[in-house]
């Protein structure tokens, strides 16, 4: 007896459809999965059999052959688990092959037989083609969140088995809105920054605009205060950014939100020893993504910038580019999706110093060292380079609160809703071809421009990306038309050489 | 080719047998400066010349041992004591692991230098108690017979001492002083930078500049720092650039306290643009101490680090360097007869800022101000800030560094 069930393994952040085909036929008694199983894969044999014999099904005395179809590409992980032990119970005739038509199967056994969740539902499920999907019941809600599938859930094989046969109903999905109301903790708001205006300020131009984003600063300074206030700036996810952004979060096994949907923009803060491979993604065996793409329509915050090292920060170049990481493997190749906003804090130089000019105290070679950490490359994608400073004590004491996060992110919004009229997500992402169409320069504006360029202190890559910034500082003034000259000054004072390049020989 | 004599000998090796007949052809490009800045009729190095070069070579001989080993002995003896492992063992293996003397005569054919005591040896240097065995140079020497102007500084300046130390240059080059300095990072970058405008702008008008001399710490061939190669070229084009230290030396840290006293030794004058309480420059002002040189520093805000020395040496009663007169007026009491003085550049016209900007302008310091600052200190919008700073860093009231903004 033959029986084939549909179900999917992940490779990235997508699923593949994998047929389970089970043949029992006469002969010795044995188990063999074919078709390129990892080792969690082949180890499901074991499973299957303890799960069977515990849910009180017999395991049959002859010969099992599991093929994974296509049998060309490596599966992994032990999401085939259910599919297998379904079609052992199929194809050695304790189940009828007209119970499981048109449905999937994807989840873990235990060897007490209760299903387990995998990572990656939301990719697994949304590579499915049948109408029905049985997956355990904590990740019912995951796997309805593609939509278009008949979600079936149960919590132990014992359960799934019977319900299969009719014997007894499928047990009720759980509620999700129970489940919503534990609503997450708002984020951070930046009413609670105190003084700090400039750095305010940029926090709004990069939620609006795109713009990566670089404080430089003394310790103390409230650069990651400011850089975690963000994503309360940002809009929330579109259907579909949310689904991206779900499928990644699924796929590297992250805890989704309590919704199930991840639909706030995503924050991200790797800590500076993070290697190479955990921020861009990657792996041996399994490719798994990484911080770059668990940011993905969200933000990735490296604090301490200029500790890291600076391998991993030109890993960044790809993915700041082309928004997107491929990852190549001998065995396989990954596109993982990475476009993010990129917020980074580092310190002036080593020392911290009082961050002004002449105040360092640190060797030159400490300075030469750190400087080589940064590449001028990875600098150069910061359009926004903003020095923060200790904040006065008056500000810190008193003095009217600032904005909300709330009243910012609607200019934030208005400011992008006009990107998106010129065609564009964001104006970070507008081509230099149409600058000159959707961001002209009034007279005065070219005088100032032309003034930094012919000094040198603007080089013609800078000037775009000033162009870019100017832009969006109009769009939150909500002016449409021209730029003016203090949209381009002030984008200016925005794009501050970082000091430690600047005395060091 | 004579590495050191196989059987010791105590006799010192005749001149005749270290100098190889001269190469006439050479095969391997040389490192250092074009052929052609000597002249064609540069006289073959003599034994002692090459035996100097291969002193000066060895490691770790710093100018003092070496003056040492060159008490009593010529440069020949010295050389051949060292082979002979008379000055320790350390220093004969250097000797043997160098390169063979006929290599130097190469590479050295056309390069211009002169030993202590030679004719070309420039006079300035040449009473020094401490005077280097030997210097090399690229550009004209003879830019060493006006008067001199040390302008020293640290590599971490402000915006305020850069912009002093090139008001200084400019102006004194103008009026026929020659600028020393050192060509390092910050000031001494800053010095010459303005003293090539000066000369430019003299040239222009038809007048005798003062050339820069740079005094340099490591080899010819070794600019450093290398952000500062144009401006090395500039100033060998325009002037001097003269060093103790062979070709190929490295700007180790020991080199360039040694540099400093010889900017000392040359200076009729030193002026300390912005110097922190302990560095470089310090070394400097000890050194023109010693000589007798008057030492005049720039005032700076006694809240900036790198005016602390400088105001430290106005505190023990140095005279104060205000401006480009000042520094002539305590040139004059020790050049007299040599080309004076030639009056005084005024600061250029800048419109009066009005309205917002003069508010703007008010709210910026003479130090290094955060916009930050400005902000608070005004409490108008960014873009209008920005806007009116942008203004008044073209009409030059204030300059900008960083992301810090100051008054100039």
């Amino acid at each position: 007896m033959i029986a084939t069930i549909p179900s999917a393994s992940l490779l990235g952040v997508d699923g593949q459809p994998v047929a389970v085909e089970v043949h029992v036929s006469n002969g010795l008694p044995g188990f063999t999965v074919v078709g390129l199983p990892d080792a969690a894969c082949r180890e499901s044999r074991d499973r299957v059999r303890a799960a069977l014999l515990s849910s009180g099904m017999p395991w049959p005395l002859r010969r099992v052959t599991v093929n994974l179809a296509p049998s060309g590409l490596r599966k992994g992980g032990a999401g085939l688990d259910l599919p297998i032990a379904v079609g052992l119970l199929v194809a050695s005739g304790e189940l009828p092959a007209e119970c499981v038509a048109g449905c999937a199967f994807v989840a873990e056994l235990g060897l007490d037989g209760s299903l387990r969740p995998v990572p990656g539902m939301v990719p697994l499920v949304d590579a499915l083609d049948a109408p029905a999907v049985a997956v355990p019941l904590s990740c019912a809600h995951e796997a309805g969140l593609v939509g278009r599938h008949t979600v079936r859930a149960a919590a132990t094989l014992r359960e799934l088995v019977a319900a299969l046969r009719g014997e007894v109903p499928w047990p009720p999905l759980p509620d999700v809105s129970s489940a919503a109301v534990r609503a997450p903790s708002p984020p951070p708001d930046l009413s609670e920054v105190r003084g700090q205006r400039l750095g305010r300020w940029a926090l709004e131009v990069a939620a609006a605009g795109g713009h990566h984003l670089l404080f430089s600063g003394p310790p103390g300074a409230g650069k990651t205060l400011l850089a975690r206030r963000l994503p309360g700036l940002l809009p929330a996810l579109s259907a579909e950014e949310a689904l991206d952004a779900t499928r990644v979060h699924s796929a590297a096994g992250e805890p989704l939100p309590p919704g199930g949907l991840v639909e706030r923009p995503p924050f991200r803060a790797p800590h500076h020893s993070a290697s190479s491979i955990s921020l861009v993604g990657g792996g041996s065996g399994f490719l798994k993504p990484g911080e770059v793409s668990l940011s993905h329509n969200g933000v990735l915050f490296l604090d301490e910038l200029g500790e890291f090292p600076a391998a991993v920060l030109d890993m960044l170049r790809q993915p700041l580019e082309e928004g997107v990481v491929r990852v190549s493997r001998i065995r396989q190749m990954c596109t993982f999706p990475a476009r993010f906003l990129l917020v980074a804090a580092m310190n002036p130089c080593p020392c911290g110093g009082v961050g002004s000019p002449g105040g360092c105290r640190c060797s030159e070679q400490a300075r030469l060292r750190y400087q080589r950490r940064v590449s001028g490359p990875l600098l150069d994608r910061f359009d926004l380079r903003v020095p923060v400073m200790r904040p006065e004590v008056d500000h810190l004491m008193g003095g009217p609160p600032g904005e909300t996060s709330a009243v910012v992110a609607e200019r934030v919004a208005a400011a992008r809703a006009m990107a998106r009229a010129r065609g564009v997500r964001v104006n970070a992402e507008l081509p230099a071809t149409v600058l000159d169409d959707v961001a002209p320069l009034t007279p005065e504006a070219w005088r100032a421009v032309e003034w930094h360029l012919r000094r040198g202190s603007l080089t013609a890559r800078g000037f775009h990306r000033v162009r870019r910034v100017a832009r969006t500082l109009a769009d939150l003034a909500g002016h449409e038309g021209d730029v003016l000259e203090e949209h381009v000054c002030a984008a200016l004072d925005l794009r501050v050489e970082p000091l430690v390049l600047e005395g060091a020989a | 080719m004579i590495r050191h004599p196989e059987p010791p000998t105590s006799t010192p090796i005749p001149a005749a047998v270290l100098a190889p007949a001269p190469a006439p052809q050479r095969t391997a490009p040389a490192p250092g400066p074009a052929p052609g800045s000597s002249g064609p009729d540069w006289p073959h190095l003599s034994g002692d010349d090459l035996a100097l070069v291969a002193l000066l070579g060895l490691p770790f001989l710093s100018w003092d041992r070496l003056r040492a080993l060159l008490q009593g002995r010529t440069p020949s003896q010295a050389w051949a004591a060292v082979c002979h492992g008379q000055a320790g063992p350390g220093l004969r293996r250097a000797a043997a692991a160098g390169p063979p003397l006929a290599e130097l005569a190469a590479t050295y054919a056309t390069v211009p230098f002169a030993r202590h005591g030679s004719p070309r040896y420039p006079p300035a240097l040449a009473a020094d108690h401490e005077a280097p065995a030997a210097v090399f140079w690229r550009g004209d020497l003879s830019v060493l017979d006006r008067p001199r102007v040390a302008l020293v500084g640290t590599r971490r300046c402000t915006h305020y001492g850069r912009d002093v130390a090139r008001q200084l240059g400019h102006e004194l080059a103008q009026a026929g002083v020659c600028v020393v300095s050192g060509l390092a990072a910050g000031i001494d970058g800053a010095a010459h930078e303005g003293a090539l405008v000066g000369v430019a702008e003299a040239e222009a008008d038809g007048g005798a500049p003062g050339r820069p001399v740079a005094v340099v710490g490591s080899g010819l061939d070794i600019v450093y720092p290398r952000r500062h190669a144009r401006l090395w070229e500039r100033v060998a084009e325009a002037g001097v650039v003269l060093t103790e230290a062979p070709l190929g030396a490295r700007p180790e840290p020991w080199r360039f306290p040694a540099r400093n006293r010889i900017i000392a030794a040359l200076a009729h004058v030193l002026v300390v643009v912005e110097s922190r309480a302990t560095g470089g420059s310090m070394h400097t002002v000890r050194a023109a101490e010693e000589r007798g040189v008057p030492v005049l520093a720039v005032p700076g805000p006694v809240r900036s680090r790198a005016s602390e020395g400088t105001n430290l040496l106005l505190s023990q009663g140095c005279h104060p360097a205000c401006d480009t007169q000042d520094v002539l007026a305590a040139l004059a009491l020790r050049t007299a007869g040599l080309p004076g003085p030639v009056g005084y550049l005024p600061h250029p016209e800048r419109p009066e800022p009005e309205g917002l900007a003069a508010a703007v302008l008010a709210a910026v310091d003479w130090t290094p101000t955060a916009v930050e600052q400005v902000l608070a200190r005004t409490d108008l919008p960014v873009p209008a800030v920005s806007a009116a700073l942008n203004r008044l860093e073209q009409d030059g009231w204030v300059a900008r560094e960083a992301g810090w903004w100051q008054r100039c």
